[in-house]
């Protein structure tokens, strides 16, 4: 009898994630639920979530619904590649959409995505990696690559006053990346790296790490790594401490978390780069005012715009292909997303199918960009800086 | 040299007072039930988020709230070696050590769903170290860390050298044929075992979470060195696993320490490897661990 009930449990755990009638049209969502930025995540599954209702209500995915499929990263190499494996083979998507860091990105789609012939579209994976992996032209993202990010940064420290700083990035392809441009960058303009460690993820003190930085009076300490592991952990031990007061951070330090952890107070002088939509698009709005009446808040939470964008148009591509059919994703991607075409926003569904059924090009247009990609499958963008504001970040600039 | 006791000395000692801690149960089960426990880091996990719930009701001081994690932690133990790993003993014990991975895994999910997937922390805020003579200043949760670890070595030491259910404990662990024949009860020693495995369990894992935050990873995080720590101090040997967990804490922070010149004598990314060089070359020259455990 235990080995029945076993079984029945068992069979009904595999059959949730399978359960699919003959006219849905699945969608892969890659997504590192688990892990070092988990805190990021509920937001972005309503993200995705969304743009997959919006195409149900207003006349559906190739006539029938689209499901989205998830898949957990865990947020490491091993756990992407499993997940995305399962995506792949055994959902047998023809896109996916994911995920969010860089390394289970990269990691995904180089061990199962791109050797399936499956197209891939990441929000917000920002190492410069992404631009010179050998995909056949299959993988894109919607988000500037850290090469941007890093060169921005360092303009935004120096224009801050700072000359001399400490810098300390995580080992992994998003801290190495974005760690090794601004180094570069910011000594081209003229700054001065006092110290500068690259530092392992999951260890519970970087005391040590933090004593040798601080050596040779750096004025802040520039921290490339995510919030909800190393980087929230190095913040708070080197306020402990008392060897640092002011913190330079990027997107993947500007989470809530952070202020959750130290307090607003510490960070008060401290300032954050992350990739922004321009101002003033009112295709951001329409989003927002969606997002919100849908799940009452969180439309101005980190990376939705992208998350959903990236979604859309991966739902399109799959509409502008006509079929499920692999081989023909990556240009549909390139043909919805790119000018020329008639421009189409976010939750324009219908309208975006009413013109492909007449044969017109359309150009998408979203709410974090106009997401023209490039050879590499890359896009330029825009940056903001973020300054601590009550239990939130508030942006006050904007460099494109 | 003050920099020295501020930077690498205190959070050494912090760090090997929690893998000290977890190590224990690992050498005690190892050593008294023969199989390597992998649950052991997410039953430190589960441990942490009983006492985080208990926070969430009881606004006091977290470390008042341990016995909460202790009891769950203690129930959870008693449960699955009941249910999982006692109707697989009498099989090779490689069946009871994949048992423990799949119980690992159960107790994570568990966390998962029930508390989330998200980092939490305690309370929000930095709070100001000690400053002592001036110079020396030691976070308030280092010094508990280590005191109380430090007591609870006392303590475990008077329990099994004095009390009856000790040193039924140790002599399971040296040779469990001639403990079964000399009448000695098996299960009440499997049973205690397994509560004081449990109990430190969730003490470690509650200093782990207030030195960082807490989430779902966080014991599984932590189980390598603490299995270091029990193997170097020798298989079965509660004080030598106290032992151990303090020598890879130490091992692991003072490494990166600028010993010659001014730089890092090994660079701070290298320092969980620098844990298992040293278990490494000691278990070559001396196989048994630091204090004459079983050989594997």
């Amino acid at each position: 009898m235990r080995k029945l009930t076993t079984f029945v449990a068992a069979a009904a755990l595999l059959g949730a994630g399978s359960a699919a009638f003959a006219d849905d049209t699945k969608i892969g969502v890659l997504m590192d639920i688990t892990g070092p930025i988990a805190n990021f995540i509920p937001p972005l599954q309503n993200a995705a979530n969304l743009a997959v209702k919006q195409v149900n209500d207003q006349g559906g995915l190739l006539g029938g619904t689209a499901v989205a499929v998830y898949g957990d990263t865990t947020g490491t190499a091993q756990g992407a590649v499993d997940a995305a494996q399962k995506l792949v083979n055994i959902e047998n998507v023809p896109i996916v959409m994911g995920s969010l860091m860089s390394g289970t990105t990269i990691a995904a789609a180089e061990a199962a995505i791109i050797p399936a012939g499956v197209a891939q579209i990441s929000p917000t994976a920002t190492s410069p990696a992404m631009t010179d992996l050998q995909d056949d032209g299959l993988v894109f993202r919607i988000v500037p690559s850290d090469n941007y990010q890093g060169e921005i940064l360092a303009k935004m420290v120096l224009a801050d006053g700072l000359d001399k700083v400490a810098l300390t990035y995580v080992n992994n392809d998003y801290g190495v990346g974005i760690g090794q441009t601004f180094q570069a960058a910011y000594e081209a303009a003229g700054g001065t790296i006092t110290a500068s460690n690259k530092h392992e993820e999951k260890k519970d003190s970087y005391r040590s790490e933090l004593a040798s930085l601080a050596k040779g009076e750096p004025q802040a300490l520039v921290v490339i790594a995510y919030a909800g592991d190393s980087g929230g952990k190095i913040v708070r031990q080197a306020i402990e401490g008392g060897l640092f007061t002011k913190f330079v951070g990027t997107d993947g330090l500007r989470d809530e978390l952070l202020i959750e952890n130290v307090g607003a107070d510490a960070l008060k002088t401290s300032f954050f780069s992350s990739p922004t939509s321009p101002a003033e698009n009112p295709a951001q709005k329409t989003l927002h005012d969606a997002f919100n009446a849908e799940y009452g808040e969180g439309a101005d939470k980190a990376f939705v715009d992208q998350t959903y964008d990236a979604t859309f148009l991966a739902l399109l591509a799959i509409e502008k292909a006509g079929s499920t059919d692999r081989a023909a994703m990556a240009q549909a991607l390139r043909d919805v997303a790119m000018a020329p075409g008639e421009k189409v926003g976010p939750g324009e569904w219908a309208k975006a199918v009413a013109l492909l059924k007449e044969g017109k090009d359309i150009d998408y247009d979203g709410a974090s960009g106009n997401a023209e990609f490039d050879a590499n499958g890359d896009v330029g963008g825009y940056i903001g800086k973020f300054v601590v504001d009550g239990d939130g970040y508030k942006q006050v600039e904007i460099v494109e | 040299m003050i920099e020295f006791i501020n930077f690498y000395l205190f959070p050494a000692l912090t760090i090997g007072s929690i893998y000290a801690l977890g190590a224990v149960g690992i050498s005690m089960i190892f050593g008294i039930l023969r199989f390597a426990h992998f649950a052991h880091g997410d039953l430190m996990t589960l441990g942490t988020y009983g006492i985080l719930a208990a926070a969430a009701i009881l606004p006091v001081n977290p470390l008042l709230l341990i016995p909460f994690g202790m009891v769950l932690t203690i129930v959870s133990a008693l449960l699955v070696d009941r249910l999982f790993y006692q109707p697989l003993r009498a099989l090779p014990t490689i069946y009871t050590v994949i048992s423990s991975f799949g119980i690992a895994l159960v107790f994570r999910s568990l966390v998962q769903l029930i508390w989330g997937s998200e980092n939490q922390v305690f309370s929000t805020g930095v709070k100001p170290p000690l400053v002592l003579f001036d110079t020396i200043r030691v976070s308030v949760l280092h010094l508990q860390a280590i005191v109380a670890t430090a007591i609870i070595a006392v303590l475990l030491h008077f329990f099994l050298s004095r009390t009856r259910t000790g040193r039924s404990m140790r002599a399971v662990a040296d040779d469990p044929e001639l403990a079964e024949v000399s009448g000695l009860d098996t299960a009440k020693v499997v049973r205690w075992t397994w509560i004081i495995g449990a109990a430190l369990a969730a003490i470690a894992g509650a200093f782990a979470a207030l030195n960082t935050s807490a989430h779902p990873n966080l014991g599984w995080n932590l189980l390598l060195p603490m299995f270091a720590a029990a193997i170097l101090g020798g298989i079965g040997k509660p004080m030598g696993a106290m032992a151990g967990g303090f020598l890879i804490g130490l091992a692991e922070e003072l490494s990166s320490y600028h010993w010659i010149g001014d730089d890092a004598l090994i660079s701070p990314s290298y320092k969980t490897a620098v844990a298992f060089i040293c278990m490494i070359a000691l278990l070559i020259f001396r196989p048994q661990g630091l204090f004459k455990g079983r050989l594997l």
